[in-house]
């Protein structure tokens, strides 16, 4: 669990550390959320910042929703974390977070 | 790539146990043909176009947007202090047109709430079932005695991004080595809280580099500030000296200003500037009082399940322009209530009930050209109104390590270019 986490810092610093941005192509999708299911309702507040490409914030596809469920309830119960995560995961309840993880998921099985 | 074919996602939601269900909707979202109108081209309504589009392919949806291309104000404040090029702000409605968006570049002038019409400058009519409103703010022209349209084009609000944002860094520039700058922050609510105190650390920033004579001075209508206690360790810590600021207790609301002498007067004593930046008391955008949405604060109560305006049927009211406290006049804020709204209405369309849910806020703001700091919250929408979240949100560490800063800079270029390309295309 701590390693995954790690993983998701760490591909945000690299790239911040580079100072590299992705090279933008026109494949953004709008957002993943075609449809109006309460859990993309729940999970359509995630989309202003994690766009595909990534960059200093991480880009959310491709990630199964255990890896999901286990970085934000990490975020979720680190008490002394600052992050723009920390602060934000704090208003989400477990079953939040299991719901936006499996959405977010794109059906990748765990 | 915006597409009319089901995603990926979709058809693995079709194929899965759960996706039974979400596949009814979609196939009732196809079925719905309404008329969808939506004024105001920013990132609440370029938003909401998008996002209806998708949700609702076969509806008929029309932008009315009176500017053929926006300049969006998050980051302006870098283009004030010449860290960022004006055209980097610039975007362009030619996605939302080639996605089969009507774009009408008109002036809104009229709303009639009963025949469900909005009349644009040219006379032309466009009625609509639902009317999403998104027309941010409007200025309070002589709230301040002496500071009108006029006025502005000496004492520049750059409050709306655009040519005013370069006329205030063209002054700045051009200001001699040793000059007054002069600032004056309006009261609570105003677009973008912490704005002013982003723009004066960036103001600060470039004075500090290539005017170290110079001062900034500050008057504020407000007493305290959002993110004070990050803004005020980074004046002291990064500008020792260079920015003075009179809050409302120390008579710092100005009252009146004079173009010709580039004066601002506050009720105690008159502050004459080299440059002043003068933002300006606001209301909700002129068109929301037209169509009645607007109540006695100059701003439009919603019930933020839905967005729907308390005081009209069938329009609601996004971005700037509504009282959505404790979410803030943000972007981002604009940004998700556009997509709440745009999903709520295609469900409400489909014969479903709208939901409560949970909403968030998170606002970068530079201290510096490397650094930043941000303040998020988190809110649910039950019960008719907003709340914020006890023990969630809140603000950057403070006395955090340099690289946190410039974590929460690049993080801020991120978060622009994502929510600039969901917004515009």
């Amino acid at each position: 669990m701590t390693r995954q986490l790690g993983a998701l810092t760490i591909i945000a610093l690299f790239v911040g550390a580079c100072g590299s941005t992705p090279v933008e192509t026109d494949s953004i999708e709008l957002s993943p959320m075609a449809d109006t299911s309460s859990a993309a309702v729940l999970s359509v507040a995630c989309s202003g910042c994690h766009g595909p490409t990534g960059g200093a914030i991480t880009s959310l596809e491709g990630r199964s929703s255990a890896e999901l469920r286990e970085a934000l309830l990490r975020y979720r119960s680190d008490a002394d974390g600052g992050s723009v995560m920390h602060r934000m995961m704090r208003g989400y309840s477990e079953a939040d977070i299991e719901t936006i993880s499996a959405y977010l998921a794109e059906g990748v099985s765990e | 790539m915006t597409t009319l074919v089901p995603n990926r996602r979709d058809l693995l939601l079709t194929l899965s146990g759960t996706g039974l269900l979400a596949a009814l909707p979609l196939a009732a979202h196809a079925q719905v043909r309404a008329r969808l109108v939506i004024i105001g081209g920013g990132f609440g309504g370029a938003t909401a176009a998008r996002f209806l589009k998708r949700l609702l392919p076969e509806a008929a949806i029309t932008l009315i947007e009176a500017n053929p291309e926006y300049y969006a104000c998050p980051f302006s404040n870098l283009v004030v202090a010449g860290l960022r090029d004006l055209s980097a702000q610039r975007f362009s409605y030619d996605s939302l047109k080639a996605e089969g968006i009507e774009f009408v570049q008109e002036r809104a002038t009229d709303v009639d709430p009963v025949s469900r019409t909005v009349t644009v400058e040219s006379g032309r009519a466009l009625t609509y079932d639902k009317l999403i409103l998104s027309p941010g703010i409007d200025f309070r022209w002589n709230a301040i005695d002496g500071y009108d349209e006029a006025a502005a084009e000496v004492l520049p609000h750059a409050w709306k991004a655009g040519p005013q944002t370069g006329l205030l860094q063209q002054q700045i520039q051009d200001m001699k080595d040793g000059g007054v700058v002069v600032m004056s922050v309006p009261p609570a609510p105003f677009r973008c809280p912490p704005g002013p105190y982003e723009r004066a650390s960036l103001i600060a920033h470039y004075l500090k580099t290539h005017k170290p004579k110079s001062k900034l001075i500050i008057l504020d209508a407000q007493e305290k500030f959002s993110k004070q206690p990050l803004f005020e360790d980074a004046w002291s810590s990064l500008y020792p000296g260079l920015i003075e600021r009179y809050g409302a207790n120390e008579f710092g609301r100005v009252i009146a200003v004079s173009p010709s002498s580039r004066t601002l007067s506050t009720e105690f004593e008159d502050v004459s500037a080299d440059v002043a930046n003068v933002i300006p008391p606001q209301h909700a955008g002129v068109i929301a009082h037209r169509a009645g949405v607007a109540d006695m604060t100059g701003w439009c109560p919603i019930d933020p399940i839905d967005f729907r305006s308390t005081l009209q049927p069938d329009i609601h009211v996004i971005g700037d322009a509504t009282i959505a406290s404790p979410m803030p006049k943000s972007a981002f804020s604009a940004n998700l209530q556009a997509k709440v709204c745009a999903m709520q209405i295609a469900r409400a369309l489909s014969g479903e009930a709208v939901e409560p849910t949970t909403l968030t806020n998170t606002c970068y703001s530079y201290i510096s050209d490397r650094k930043a700091v941000s303040i998020t919250g988190v809110y649910t929408n039950d019960g008719g109104s907003l709340h914020s979240v006890e023990g969630a949100g809140g603000l950057s560490p403070l006395n955090a390590d340099p690289i946190v800063r410039e974590n929460e800079a690049l993080q801020a270029k991120t978060w622009f270019r994502t929510i600039t390309k969901q917004t515009f295309g």
